[in-house]
């Protein structure tokens, strides 16, 4: 779950992003810090085979807009896509706050984006947690390549659950779609974050005298004057 | 109860005070406290130059874990604690409780057996701070329309290069 610092007022999330092997899920945090500002990013750690090939995971930690004197700090990590390394895709995973579903668009790799999609599914489940706990968006890479899959039928094998994730279309290579899928991720955790918040500001105000959210905020502005 | 404990000042301060006296007593440089996810929850010392101490918490936190699976592989609930090597700076790792671990940097001037014995005093405190702090009623941060407006950028173009 989301971590959050009063002390630093820094809320802290972490997006994974998931898929087939290589659909494109390293290409996106490359093209993201690319772009990205320098005082907006850190380094973007890639732990890889010889070959390039994901072998435990890419970091890249971004900070993202400030809100309400509160700094978002998003913590992107990719998962090794190869079907053997299950047991690092669930270490990856752990205290995950949303995921990015990469397919490949290819008709070929409709299989493996499938078993990929279950695997997270499966993955989650061992963690505790689902897909109807985690916010999540999905991103159709590699349509420039020849003869890809239409959406509707992405949508139909990828997206078919009862609530209907937003997906995207990309080249992650051009950076097409890239930004636009981190930014609805990004969006869906914050608006997480404010209805909990709103939950819990609601169960407090019914558990306590009037007074005391507003002792409790007053002392926190007042120990962070004093800082 | 959260499963995650909310860092309110009072709670990370006496994360920082715990910290604090820990590198006093065992001379060690710098000592992290993590979820095992990879975020900080507190940090105390002086990291040594060049380390960015987000990244070093994603690498640390990938390690142990990768770690308490080998563990798991044999038949052992976990290892408790990683020590990695170097010529002038170590690292132990150490886990506080299910979701969270210390890592210590230390350099030539301790020793590994004195970090990893007030280590084990660090990390009962340790423990005891962050169930109480998971315990603690999370205190609402009203984020207005800012973060649920549904058109709002995260990344808006200003984060991008000129």
């Amino acid at each position: 779950m989301s971590i959050i610092n009063y002390v630093n007022k820094e809320i802290q999330f972490k997006i994974v992003y998931y898929g087939p092997a290589l659909c494109g899920k390293t290409t996106n945090l490359t093209y993201i810090h690319s772009q990205v500002s320098e005082v907006h990013k850190g380094e973007l750690v890639s732990l890889a085979t010889a070959a390039d090939r994901t072998l435990f995971f890419d970091f890249l930690p971004l900070n993202a807009v400030v809100v309400k004197g509160f700094k978002t700090k998003f913590q992107l990590y990719t998962v090794p896509g190869q079907v053997i390394y299950n047991a690092t895709r669930q270490l990856v995973l752990r205290s995950v706050d949303g995921v990015v579903f990469v397919g490949d668009s290819q008709w070929d790799k409709m299989e493996e984006n499938i078993e990929s999609f279950k695997n997270l599914e499966e993955n989650l489940v061992r963690q505790g947690t689902s897909l109807d706990q985690i916010p999540y968006v999905l991103q159709y890479n590699k349509r420039d390549l020849a003869n890809p899959a239409p959406v509707h039928y992405l949508d139909f094998v990828l997206n078919n659950r009862s609530m209907r994730a937003p997906s995207f279309v990309g080249i992650a290579t051009t950076g097409q779609g890239v930004f636009a899928t981190l930014n609805a991720i990004s969006r869906l955790l914050l608006q997480k974050f404010a209805r909990e918040n709103e939950s819990a500001g609601a169960k407090q105000q019914s558990h306590a005298t009037p007074t005391t959210a507003t002792t409790a905020l007053s002392g926190i502005a007042a120990a962070a004057a004093r800082r | 109860m959260h499963a995650m404990p909310i860092l309110t000042i009072e709670s990370a301060e006496r994360l920082l005070k715990a910290l604090e006296e820990y590198l006093e007593n065992s001379e060690a440089t710098f000592a992290l406290i993590l979820d095992r996810g990879g975020a900080i929850l507190s940090q105390q010392g002086e990291i040594p130059p060049a380390t960015d101490p987000v990244i070093f918490a994603a690498l640390a936190a990938g390690s142990f874990a990768a770690t308490h699976e080998l563990a798991l592989r044999i038949g052992e609930t976990e290892f408790s604690a990683l020590h990695q090597q170097g010529k002038r700076w170590h690292v132990l790792m150490t886990a506080i409780n299910d979701n969270t671990m210390l890592v210590t940097v230390f350099g030539l001037k301790t020793t590994l057996g004195l970090v990893r014995f007030y280590s084990t005093t660090a990390v009962k405190r340790i423990a005891v701070i962050l169930e109480h702090a998971a315990n603690e009623p999370r205190i609402p941060i009203d984020l207005g329309t800012e973060a649920t407006d549904a058109s709002h950028e995260v990344f808006v173009e200003s984060f991008r290069r000129g």
